[in-house]
């Protein structure tokens, strides 16, 4: 069989720096992919030898995207470590902090990072505004800012945009490719969409920095608590918090979730034939405590697609290795124990990966052996199968309004449409959880922070920060000896979805889902940019590695070939 | 780098502070005092209850430690550490600014009613123990006289007696009329006597107090109070067993000792050549800019200069002006006296050359004796003579900075100065050693200014002003108008445009440009309008490299413009791998484009640090795996400005911590290129670039820079001075605990660490998230995360930076 390389790089709208590789047969058919990530920076290296309270400030840098979920995991691990538990106030605000990070994290990558590969942007400027009102009344009873002369004005600034002829971000889309099946008036939706959702995480972001004092890179968070008790005695705060999110609501309700209906129509058949479906093995490790009982997201590991059995998590199970990763030591590891060195072995000289060996920064991340996929997608299903009280409603009610099966949402759609889903609901929750916090404010728990003896702290521990975060789950492994940080290592979601093959030859998530894939025309790559986003990819967090020994901090070999 | 200063006077706080703006190094000041460094010309003050030691006490920039009660008995300079009774201090230079000892005629350590005076403790014995005493001052020189004084204006002392070895006051050099002068001023008040030729041979001592002296011509004081100000030697014995000493520590013209790595100044100094020992302010101050000068790798050299001085005391006024080359054993030293009244002015003269001028209540032009000094011109005694009447510009008030008192006067009418803060603008009188400022004040308040004129006098200035502004305004229109043909902006309604247009109101003129409606006057809003938008657009590539995008993330949260207006209408954001549509051959095949189209045209904004380590291979983008630092390079070629956003592009931020493994950069660094501005933060606020590239579009041109090369508009504010909590902070009402009553009340965040203090960014005035909040608000503090890769190993933690440095 004559096959041929496409190499994709850079992948855009993601975090980071990540290249896909994919072999292609005659009928343009992936047979192989390889997914690589072409940065690392060693925050974790950078750890080593310092204070565990400040871990916080710098973990938290290494992603700003998912930038309050690595600060808070960072400091969770020093505190269990320690053995601090903080007031429940404190984890309030912390959930709604993250939880809002969901929902703006959602909205920004549905609209601005994914959806350029199913709306045509040039489409749009052919539509009729009054057809396109019509059409938003399909997907919705009362359709998001959809006046006829509302969207005038969004065609218009468009069609100046493009009139202007420099097209920006926009310039060598895949503009009228095949694999666009939205009509103009559809794409003239989604792109008013995708404009006031710009507003909409603009206004999330007002919701976070209320409690965080800014975001991306918050800072509100110390070991034992929060910082932000002001905050929460001032109800012009907590008000203004509670409307932004109102607001936040309105439009997931009434355009996130309808425009999400409307993509699986356009796109049902690829969900029929399973565009996208990785090796249909789930993770994933709950959390977010209800004041009521339960949580909001269940853990537990499906595997093979097989709902009816849900393993219980065991973070203890989780290893990693770097048979194929740019590090040496190829052996599964334990996240504590994780032993790795840089060991890069380049890339051919024609700039493409040695696929038969190394190949990635982001390294091997397996449980009980397994390549597992993480995200919103993991956690719907293993809370539909668990029959989650927090999950079951929103999901039943959206199944029913796409007539989507749970198998479905095991595609490139369905990952977004999960996500849409999971939008939806912490949204909600967030209601709920500052409802706790101001009733233990109204019975004067003002708590904010657990008091500890620094001094008096165990001078060796270890400690882990597990949590389920935008793309799935996050844990920082924190060793302790000596009063200082020996040993520092975080698990990342990414790292899981974006995993390279392993020393069995498993593919990771991304390349999983890559298989089988069929691409329209293989100079423009569309396809697999869609199931690649449909992931979310955040690069910076996937790569990263720890040098257990600590004293030899930056060393590495180049291999001669 | 580590610089440990032992002293505690003016000569280290000067060297601190000046070293401490150097974000890179690290200074720690050493002194055996149990008080914070004061300034010892005032010393007199304490004794007579004028001044309290915290007046006195000299401003310290908050970044330099202080380590009290180290009195320093070695150095190790092998190892490179000093050390103290009880401590080790490690320096990576060392500067040594002890200042000197004062000397007494026999050992005082065990007797209750003796002192020197060089200290606050001296004074505070001084004060204490004179009271209804007999006080005996040794001594003749300037400190005893000043001394003296000062008892003199306070009636605690019963008597006072000035026991003078020879038969001179001041300076053996002085005449005997301004002698007999000085003398008679002095014993005008019945207390005081001045015993020439004489000298303590016997004490009478009972239970460690001396209750009797008796002096060599047979005088015997009864319940003295002896105070010695016989002279001083410099402070260095613990220097003498590593370092080449004369009387002070041999020094070369940089001020740098027998070891390369230490340096001494002032008082404990002494130039190798010539033997030269400073012992005014002006001349340790001079010593310590020239060390500073040599730590940062320039080559300024010590001379002594002609020295200027003047006698700190009420009753009369001294001017003492000495050239460097002056030897008072030269025989041909001829003295010239002009004397009239009581004021006397001597000059002492060397083969037709003046060698050195003390005047008394003189009313001598001293500047003009100063270069003739300097110039070595020949003297024109008529000069001198005639001089004698002139008195245009009155007496001397600084001698630091040469400044006379009719000059004082003129100043302070012209620009109807009120205040010692309102002369700053005009003149330094009285801000190098301080001496005068009390003269200068008391000037300020005896010039009488009429209001009337005063008025006129401002309003003409204003008026002037004003018309440098508007003509400004102008030209900046008429520049816009020629770069934007299309857009003209009016030149009517100056008054409004000028609010917005001038330069130094630029950080005003952001955020009215950045809160898109400007709150101006509705005409001018217009007008603003049309000139911005559908500007001519400018192609900006964004290359994200050792990053984690959290500069692109904060720039989409940006308002007024917004984000979809900003990058709809103002700027054609042509490559931004996070934002834009086509990835792979695609995006590559833009970004040529751009290069290839737009050459010379584009503005490139980079995101993340550069890793040079692995040959840069620790990043590489696109299918042919160009590393990070061969794109940057590519890109940054044919970019007509280059803008290393947030602070990884800086210096490397976070990704640079120690033990910066993958051996990252900033842009500058890995470009070799001092033109690129920065805008660090992390991540930037947005409102900072969206500012600088607004400036951009409207003028082609940047907004005026700092010495770091970031827009003074948003970096040139502390966030200590402008912050919210400030008032807290200078109550000393400081959050002890997180969650504490004081963090319920917002008070200062200082004992928490926060970094505020050391940090030079907008964000308290403009807040992040549309000034929703910033990290202080929110109770946790600042950590300088502007302040670029530092910020990380030092600030990035929740305690004082006191604390820290006790891990070296």
């Amino acid at each position: 069989m004559k096959t041929k390389k496409i190499i994709i790089d850079p992948i855009t709208r993601i975090e980071g720096h990540l290249r896909i590789e994919v072999e292609i047969d005659e009928d343009n058919i992936i047979r192989e992919a390889w997914a690589s990530g072409q940065l690392f920076r060693g925050i974790e290296t950078i750890l080593q030898g310092r204070d565990p309270r400040d871990a916080g400030l710098i973990a938290q840098r290494i992603c700003g995207v998912c930038t309050n979920a690595h600060y808070r995991a960072s400091i969770s691990a020093v505190e269990e470590a320690y053995g601090i538990v903080i007031p429940p106030n404190a984890e309030i605000i912390r959930n709604l902090v993250t939880l809002s990070l969901f929902v703006q994290d959602h909205i920004v990558h549905y609209y601005h990072l994914h959806s350029l590969d199913y709306v045509d942007i040039t489409s749009a400027l052919g539509a009729s505004c009054a057809k396109a009102q019509e059409e938003a009344h399909r997907y919705c009873a009362s359709p998001y800012r959809n006046s006829v002369e509302h969207l005038e004005n969004v065609q218009e600034k468009l069609t100046n945009y493009v009139k202007a002829g420099r097209l920006g971000l926009f310039a060598n889309g895949y503009w009228g490719h095949e694999a666009y099946r939205l009509t103009p008036e559809q794409n003239l939706i989604q792109m008013n969409h995708y404009l006031e959702a710009l507003t909409i995480q603009r206004d999330i972001s007002k919701a976070i920095a209320i409690f965080a004092g800014k975001t991306p890179h918050p800072q509100n968070l110390v070991v034992g608590g929060v910082t932000s008790v002001a905050e929460i005695l001032n109800p012009q705060r907590l008000n203004d918090f509670l409307f932004i999110i109102k607001e936040v609501r309105e439009f997931i309700s009434r355009a996130y979730i309808p425009d999400m209906v409307m993509m699986i129509d356009a796109y049902r058949e690829s969900i029929h034939t399973g565009e996208g479906r990785a090796s249909g093995n789930f993770m994933g490790c709950g959390g977010y405590r209800f004041s009521h009982g339960g949580t909001l997201f269940e853990s537990g590991v499906i595997k093979g697609h097989n709902f009816d059995r849900i393993d219980p998590f065991d973070a203890t199970k989780i290893t990693e290795e770097a048979s194929r990763s740019w590090y040496e030591n190829d052996a599964p590891l334990s996240p504590y124990e994780g032993e790795t060195t840089p060991f890069y072995t380049d890339l051919n000289d024609d700039g493409s990966l040695k696929t038969h060996g190394k190949y990635t920064w982001v390294k091997a991340p397996r449980y009980e052996g397994e390549v597992m996929e993480v995200g919103p997608l993991a956690r719907m299903m293993i809370g539909y199968s668990k029959n989650s009280p927090a999950i079951v409603p929103y999901m039943e009610a959206f199944m029913k309004r796409s007539t989507m099966k749970l198998i479905d949402f095991s595609t490139t759609i369905g990952r977004n449409a999960a996500r849409a889903v999971e939008a939806q609901l912490c949204c909600d929750y967030l209601f709920d959880m500052m409802s706790d916090l101001i009733e233990n404010v109204k019975y004067f728990d003002e708590t904010t922070w657990s008091k500890y003896v620094f001094e008096s702290l165990p001078q060796s521990s270890q400690g882990a920060g597990i949590f389920e975060v935008p793309r799935g789950v996050l844990g920082h492994f924190v060793k302790i000896e000596g009063g200082k940080i020996a040993n520092y290592q975080a698990v990342v979601p990414t790292t899981w979805n974006a995993s390279p093959k392993d020393a069995r030859n498993q593919r990771g998530a991304y390349e999983a889902s890559l298989i089988g894939l069929r691409l329209a025309d293989p100079t423009q790559p569309l396809e697999v940019l869609r199931t690649i986003h449909s992931f979310d990819p955040c690069l910076a967090c996937a790569v990263h590695v720890i040098d257990a020994t600590g004293k030899e901090l930056a060393r590495y070999k180049i291999a001669t070939p | 780098m580590r610089i440990v200063i032992v002293g505690g006077g003016i000569a280290a706080v000067y060297l601190a502070n000046a070293l401490s703006i150097q974000p890179q190094w690290e200074v720690v000041i050493v002194s055996e005092e149990e008080f914070p460094p004061y300034d010892r010309i005032h010393l007199c003050g304490l004794v007579d209850h004028s001044k309290t030691l915290d007046a006195i006490t000299l401003h310290l920039n908050p970044r330099v430690r202080v380590e009290l009660n180290q009195k320093i008995t070695a150095i190790d300079s092998t190892a490179k550490r000093v050390l103290s009774d009880h401590a080790a201090f490690h320096y990576d230079k060392l500067i040594i600014a002890t200042g000197s000892n004062p000397k007494s005629l026999f050992d005082i350590s065990h007797i209750d009613n003796a002192a020197t005076f060089r200290s606050v403790h001296d004074c505070e014995r001084i004060a204490k123990g004179m009271v209804d005493k007999n006080v005996v001052i040794v001594g003749a020189g300037p400190i005893a006289l000043e001394l003296l004084d000062t008892l003199m204006k306070n009636d605690a002392a019963k008597t006072i007696t000035l026991i003078v070895r020879s038969d001179y006051l001041y300076s053996r050099e002085l005449n005997p009329l301004s002698i007999a002068l000085i003398r008679t001023i002095f014993e005008s008040d019945p207390r005081i006597t001045i015993d020439f030729n004489d000298a303590i041979v016997d004490r009478e001592l009972l239970e460690g107090k001396i209750y009797r002296i008796l002096t060599k011509k047979g005088r015997v004081i009864e319940d003295p109070f002896l105070i010695f100000g016989v002279g001083i030697d410099p402070n260095i014995a613990f220097a003498r067993e590593t370092l080449a000493c004369d009387k002070g520590v041999l020094v070369n013209a940089f001020m740098q000792t027998s070891d390369e790595n230490i340096y001494c100044v002032g008082e404990a100094a002494q130039l190798r050549e010539g033997g030269f020992i400073a012992g005014r302010v002006k001349e340790c101050t001079m010593q310590a800019h020239v060390a500073i000068a040599h730590l940062l790798g320039k080559e300024p050299q010590f001379k002594p200069a002609v020295t200027m001085d003047g006698l700190k005391v009420g009753s009369f006024l001294f001017a003492d002006l000495t050239a460097p080359d002056f030897n008072p054993k030269d025989p041909h030293n001829e003295t010239i006296l002009l004397s009239h009244a009581d004021r006397i002015d001597q000059y002492i003269v060397n083969n037709d050359r003046l060698k050195r001028f003390i005047g008394i209540n003189t009313n001598t032009n001293l500047l003009k004796l100063k270069s003739l000094m300097e110039q070595d011109d020949p003297i024109d005694v008529g000069y001198f003579y005639s001089n004698r009447v002139m008195s245009e510009n009155g007496r001397l008030v600084c001698s630091c900075e040469g400044v006379h008192e009719q000059e004082l006067v003129k100043i302070i009418r012209e620009h109807g100065v009120t205040s010692f803060a309102e002369l700053e603008p005009f003149s330094t009188a009285g801000r190098t050693c301080g001496r005068c400022k009390h003269d200068v004040c008391a000037l300020i308040a005896a010039t009488p200014i009429d209001p009337k004129e005063a008025l006129e006098r401002k309003r003409a200035q204003e008026a002037s002003a004003k018309e440098g502004k508007l003509a400004m305004v102008r030209e900046r229109i008429a520049k816009y108008n020629r770069i934007h043909p299309q857009n003209q902006l009016s030149g009517e309604n100056l008054q409004e445009a000028l609010d917005s247009f001038e330069m130094r109101h630029e950080f005003n003129r952001w955020i009215s440009m950045v809160t898109a409606s400007m709150h101006l006057h509705p005409d001018y809003e217009e007008v603003v309008k049309e000139g911005v938008t559908n500007l001519n657009k400018i192609p900006i590539i964004w290359l994200e490299l050792s990053d984690c995008s959290g500069n692109s993330e904060a720039f989409i949260k940006t308002s007024h413009p917004t984000v979809d207006d900003l990058i709809l209408k103002y700027l054609s954001l042509d490559y931004h791998e996070l934002l834009m549509a086509g990835s792979g051959d695609q995006s590559e095949t833009a970004l040529d484009a751009i290069l290839h189209n737009d050459h010379g045209a584009y503005i490139l904004i980079v995101e993340g640090a550069v890793p040079l380590g692995l040959e840069g291979k620790f990043l590489r983008i696109g299918a042919k795996g160009e590393t990070g630092l061969a794109l940057l390079e590519r890109v940054a070629s044919g970019a007509a400005a280059v803008i290393a956003l947030g602070s990884c592009a800086y210096d490397g931020g976070v990704v640079a911590a120690a033990p910066n493994p993958t051996g990252a950069v900033g842009v500058a660094q890995a470009l070799h290129r001092t033109d690129i501005i920065n805008l660090p933060g992390c991540p930037t606020n947005p409102i900072n670039v969206v500012g600088t590239l607004l400036h951009y579009i409207m003028f082609e041109e940047f907004p005026k820079l700092d010495e770091k090369n970031r827009p003074q508009w948003a970096y040139s504010f502390r966030i200590h001075d402008n912050c919210e909590r400030r008032g807290h902070y200078d109550m000393e009402e400081f959050v002890r605990e997180w969650g504490d009553e004081g963090a319920k009340k917002g008070w200062c965040l200082f004992q928490m660490g926060c970094k505020g203090p050391y940090a030079n960014l907008n964000c308290s005035l403009v807040k992040f998230n549309e000034g929703t909040s910033w990290p202080v608000q929110v109770g946790h503090g600042c950590f300088g995360c502007g302040e670029g890769k530092i910020a990380f190993d030092h600030y990035a933690n929740n305690r004082p930076l006191e604390e820290k440095s006790d891990e070296n």
